[in-house]
């Protein structure tokens, strides 16, 4: 497979199924470095597995992923998920974030898996808050936190470790129009300042619209929007 | 509010137990699974008092003792019975021979019609035995023809080995204790048993360590799936509930859910019922018809566990809002306060304190603070704990992310983990202390028997009139024997009745003699006057020795029947022997020693015969080998084997009930803690696949899980063996023993408390792994 010049990250002909129901069907895609690409589509289309096997969550049945250079599918799960904690970074639709821990604990937790000390992971993981804007939060638990403001430390927590693709799951599926809209800004900024490819999984154009490019997944198959235009 | 509010809220509750598809039936199973084995255990407990009743009665009623002084004349309507007890490997097999002496000789319950000479009937569990391979030892002993069983009420277990076979000659032997003439079977002395406070108070505490985790148990297994529970309530705020509404339907919820659970409980009771009938544990079986709980009790269970359920239930929602947005634990529980929680084990101590020194003697203790006392100290164990695990974990510091996500889980639910472990923390507390009350009264239950297991292992008795050295004989050329010391032994006294000075005969070779006695010479022929032993008067001994003098084997006395009565004259060349520590029962032995060519012919019907054997252990079955052989020289003959101590049966019986309770009980926490971590791990499904997503290692969860449990088992172990002790020490004051830690007991039961907990959390690593697999991140 050659994948697109200058490309960070790509997919050809992916198929995945899920016992009889067939998510993917021959889906492609590419992004680079700094890009903010938008997968779109109705549910069930096929859209969260796409993203799933991109970040090597999920091993598709078939088909290529690259990422620099690299083939995913022939890394171990070790590999994977080492791949995980130091090049990607990763935002839900509910947050995700560990209920138990605060939040600055939660947003340090990728580099203290990554085994940087308390300390330092902690010093991190305060500056993305302060990025953006919930470093207020620090000593509270996600229970005690807005949905708007544990989204937020949740994109902090997927920043801190400098990911080089930032994978985005409906990052504003259960935020307010006003919250959703302040999330996808300061998501976008900050990914644009570290250079990050984001992977935006949405169905609203309204989230779409902070992106560069757009693919829409139908089906199980995806197809570049300028080219449908 | 109307009752019929109440009753439609409960009854939406009821409904919603049930629905919700399989997830929904998934877990009202759970729960009434987890409900059922408690309340199972609970009728298996009502049920036990009547049990040992049944059990109690059927033996009396098949007794065959008379306690009468004056033996009973023949009849129509006596029987000769005597005992033939046998054992076999480390069974007791009851046996009776029978002679019925007239048309209405009464028969033995369960017991259809006499078996005539060379036949037999026999118990279920004996018939199974001698029709095995494994009982063919067995069978040379009993080769009569079995032509019937004994029924159910003739017998008092299922498991019980038994015969009644037909004898004869029975009559001319008759001796007090082994072979009576009888007109009727059953107690003839009927009373109440003189209960000794001691075992009353282990019983009793035995009773309360058991049931107390159990109880423990249903409260956490009416809570199985509270979390998703909640959500279904915040969704019904959603839709116009009042929080009062949301949380009658959550008792109405939990009371279906317990409810099913004593149908459930009812089910695994007849189930557990039918096949108590075919177990045998530590060697007592019953039958399932003596496991017929109490009703009050059973009435008490169907009760007592749905309200339990329904004020659990409301009792956990105490620190929960329901929202009609969702569900808000109250953000920072208040702290736990200390003085009531200590309130409750200071009142055990309190009304267990009074019959401190009461010991065996005044030691009525009075049953119900007994109950109280150490309900209340235990209770307090449930009390502590979860104060004492928020304190500790509020000062535990961040260590590996591992160590970081338990830590911090526990500081934001420390109820919900010292609730999983209050029940093995109950169970450890009471059973250190049993173990310690046990430990310091064994010495008064295990007595020395005096036998010298060093030179001999098993004694045979025989009846009198059986030429010994051919029994020897027999005895020697079985396999396994290694030496034989053989004795006739007799009474001999001054008078042929009513003697008034008497002393012992025991006739045997030289060698068997030497066992007994010091003898300055022997030979065959030769006859020893012992003098000095431990209970002769001196005085006896000396006028009975006097060379010449006629004395009687064998006398009779009035009131008894007439005995042989055999004449015998002191010979002049008597030698003096010295008394030496005898082969039983730790005396040394009196009297005439006779070798056998010294003895007349007449003499031999007054003696018993008794042989001492030394046994090589490594021969398998060597005492069935040597039982056969006895039983072959004489079908009256008894064996015994040799032990250094013996114990009280009712002492060892309820330390085994101890053992097997605890086991099941160890075995129901472990159960529910399982249960209860799966659902936890259910619920947080989707955090651990996202966790996994972004790159956390499996290990890093698993040993999050292991310290998540560690952390309160340890400190659940420490302050249940604080309890413990403290409950055991107590419990020796009371019963005036001094006090000593059995420090293994101590930790062997927190060692076995911690295995339930780290085999739960093993068990717990496969649904663990399975549930971290990024499909957890699906949502359509």
């Amino acid at each position: 497979m050659t994948p697109p010049a200058g490309s960070l990250l790509s997919a050809e002909h992916l198929r995945k199924a899920y016992g009889p129901t067939l998510a993917l069907d021959g889906a492609e895609f590419s992004i680079h470095p700094g890009e903010v690409v938008a997968v779109m589509g109705p549910s069930g289309s096929g859209k969260s597995t796409l993203l799933h096997c991109l970040a090597g969550i999920v091993t598709p049945d078939s088909g290529t992923i690259l990422y620099a250079g690299r083939e995913l599918s022939a890394m171990s799960d070790a590999e994977r998920s080492a791949l995980r904690r130091s090049d990607f970074g990763f935002v839900f639709q509910f947050g995700q974030l560990v209920p138990e821990l605060t939040c600055v604990e939660n947003v340090a937790l990728p580099l203290r898996l990554n085994g940087t000390s308390r300390k330092e992971a902690e010093r991190a993981a305060l500056g993305w808050m302060e990025r953006l804007e919930v470093d207020d939060l620090r000593k509270k638990r996600p229970g005690e936190v807005s949905g708007g403001q544990g989204q937020r430390v949740a994109v902090a927590r997927s920043l801190v470790t400098d990911p080089r693709v930032l994978f985005a799951d409906e990052p504003t599926g259960a935020l307010d129009s006003l919250n959703g809209e302040r999330v996808m800004e300061l998501l976008t900024d900050a990914a644009r300042s570290t250079n990050a490819a984001v992977v935006l999984v949405t169905h609203e154009a309204r989230v779409a619209a902070y992106s560069d490019r757009e693919i829409v997944v139908r089906d199980g198959r995806s197809r570049d929007m300028e080219r449908v235009v | 509010m109307s009752v019929r509010q109440w009753a439609a809220d409960l009854g939406l509750g009821i409904r919603f137990a049930f629905t919700g598809g399989r997830e929904g039936w998934t877990r009202a199973l759970l729960t009434a699974v987890g409900v059922g084995l408690g309340v199972a255990l609970l009728l298996l407990t009502t049920a036990i008092p009547n049990a040992l009743d049944v059990r109690h009665e059927r033996e009396a009623a098949r007794s065959d003792i008379t306690f009468a002084l004056d033996p009973m004349p023949k009849a129509k309507d006596t029987l000769v019975i005597a005992r033939v007890d046998a054992y076999f490997r480390d069974d007791d097999v009851r046996g009776r021979a029978m002679e019925p002496e007239g048309p209405r000789a009464p028969l033995p319950p369960g017991v259809e019609k006499f078996p005539a000479v060379g036949e037999m009937v026999v118990s279920p569990a004996l018939k199974e035995l001698l029709e095995s391979d494994s009982g063919a030892l067995l069978r040379e002993r009993l080769p009569d023809r079995i032509i019937g069983t004994i029924a159910e009420e003739g017998l008092i277990g299922s498991a019980e080995l038994a015969f009644y076979r037909g004898g004869e000659g029975l009559a001319e032997k008759i001796t007090p204790g082994r072979i009576e003439r009888i007109d009727r079977f059953g107690d003839p002395q009927p009373g109440e048993e003189q209960s000794d406070p001691v075992l009353l108070l282990l019983v009793l505490v035995v009773f309360v360590v058991l049931l107390m985790p159990v109880a423990v148990f249903i409260a956490a297994a009416v809570r199985f799936g509270g979390e998703r529970r909640d959500r279904r309530l915040a969704a019904l705020r959603l839709v116009g509930s009042d929080s009062r509404m949301t949380r009658r339907i959550a008792a109405g919820e939990a009371l279906a859910g317990a409810v099913l659970g004593l149908v459930f409980g009812a089910g695994f009771f007849m189930v557990g019922r039918q096949l108590a009938g075919n177990a045998e544990v530590y060697r007592i079986s019953v039958f399932p018809s003596y496991l017929n709980p109490s009703p009050l009790l059973a009435l008490l269970v169907a009760v007592a566990v749905p309200a339990a359920a329904v004020l659990v239930t409301l009792f956990a929602l105490r620190g929960v809002v329901i929202e009609p947005l969702g569900v808000v634990r109250a953000g920072r529980p208040p702290r736990r306060r200390l003085w009531w929680r200590l309130l409750l084990p200071l009142a055990g101590l309190a009304m267990l304190y009074p019959m401190i020194g009461d010991g065996r003697e005044n030691g009525d203790f009075n049953q119900y603070l007994v109950t109280g006392g150490v309900v209340l100290l235990l209770v307090g164990v449930t009390a502590l704990l979860p104060w004492i695990v928020e304190r500790v974990v509020a000062r535990l510091g961040s260590g590996s992310v591992a160590w970081q996500l338990a830590v911090r889980r526990l500081q934001m639910s420390s109820g919900t983990a010292a609730r999983m472990v209050n029940g093995i923390a109950v169970a450890v507390a009471g059973a250190i202390a049993l173990q310690m009350l046990f430990a310091g009264v064994d010495d008064d239950y295990t007595k020395s028997t005096g036998q010298d297991v060093s030179r001999a292992q098993m004694e045979a008795t025989l009846s009198s009139g059986v030429p010994m050295a051919a029994a020897a004989e027999k005895f020697r050329d079985t396999e396994g024997v290694k030496a034989v010391y053989a004795f006739s032994e007799g009474y001999l006294g001054d008078r042929a009745q009513e003697p008034e000075h008497g002393t012992t005969i025991t006739v045997g070779d030289c060698a068997s003699l030497r066992e007994i006695a010091g003898l300055p010479s022997c030979a065959d022929g030769d006859v020893f006057a012992v003098h000095g032993a431990e209970w002769d008067t001196g005085e006896d001994m000396t006028k009975l020795a006097a060379p010449g003098r006629k004395l009687y084997a064998d006398p009779s006395y009035e009131g008894g029947p007439k005995r042989h009565e055999v004449p015998w004259t002191v010979p002049q060349d008597i030698k003096a022997a010295k008394p030496r520590e005898g082969l039983a029962a730790g005396t040394d032995r009196g009297g005439f020693l006779i070798t056998p060519k010294a003895v007349p012919d007449a003499l031999a019907p007054a003696l018993d015969g008794h042989a001492y054997l030394k046994l090589d252990r490594s021969v398998p079955d060597v005492q069935d080998l040597v039982r056969n052989t006895a039983s072959a020289i004489d079908p009256l003959a008894s064996t015994v084997t040799w032990a250094e101590t013996e114990r009280a049966e009712r002492f060892d019986a309820i330390r085994t009930g101890l053992f097997v309770g605890a086991a099941c009980v160890l075995a129901l926490i472990g159960a529910s803690l399982l249960v209860s971590q799966l659902e936890q791990l259910r619920e947080r499904k989707k955090l651990l696949s996202a966790l996994v997503a972004f790159g956390t290692r499996r290990r890093t969860l698993s040993l999050s899980v292991l310290w998540q449990t560690a952390i309160p088992i340890v400190l659940g172990l420490l302050l249940a063996s604080a309890v413990g002790l403290t409950l055991g020490t107590v419990l020796l004051k009371m019963t005036g023993t001094p006090v000593r830690v059995d420090w293994v007991g101590v930790l062997s039961m927190t060692g076995i408390g911690a295995a339930v907990v780290l085999a739960v959390t093993l068990c717990s690593l496969p649904p663990l792994l399975r549930l971290m697999r990024p499909e957890g991140l699906r949502t359509e």
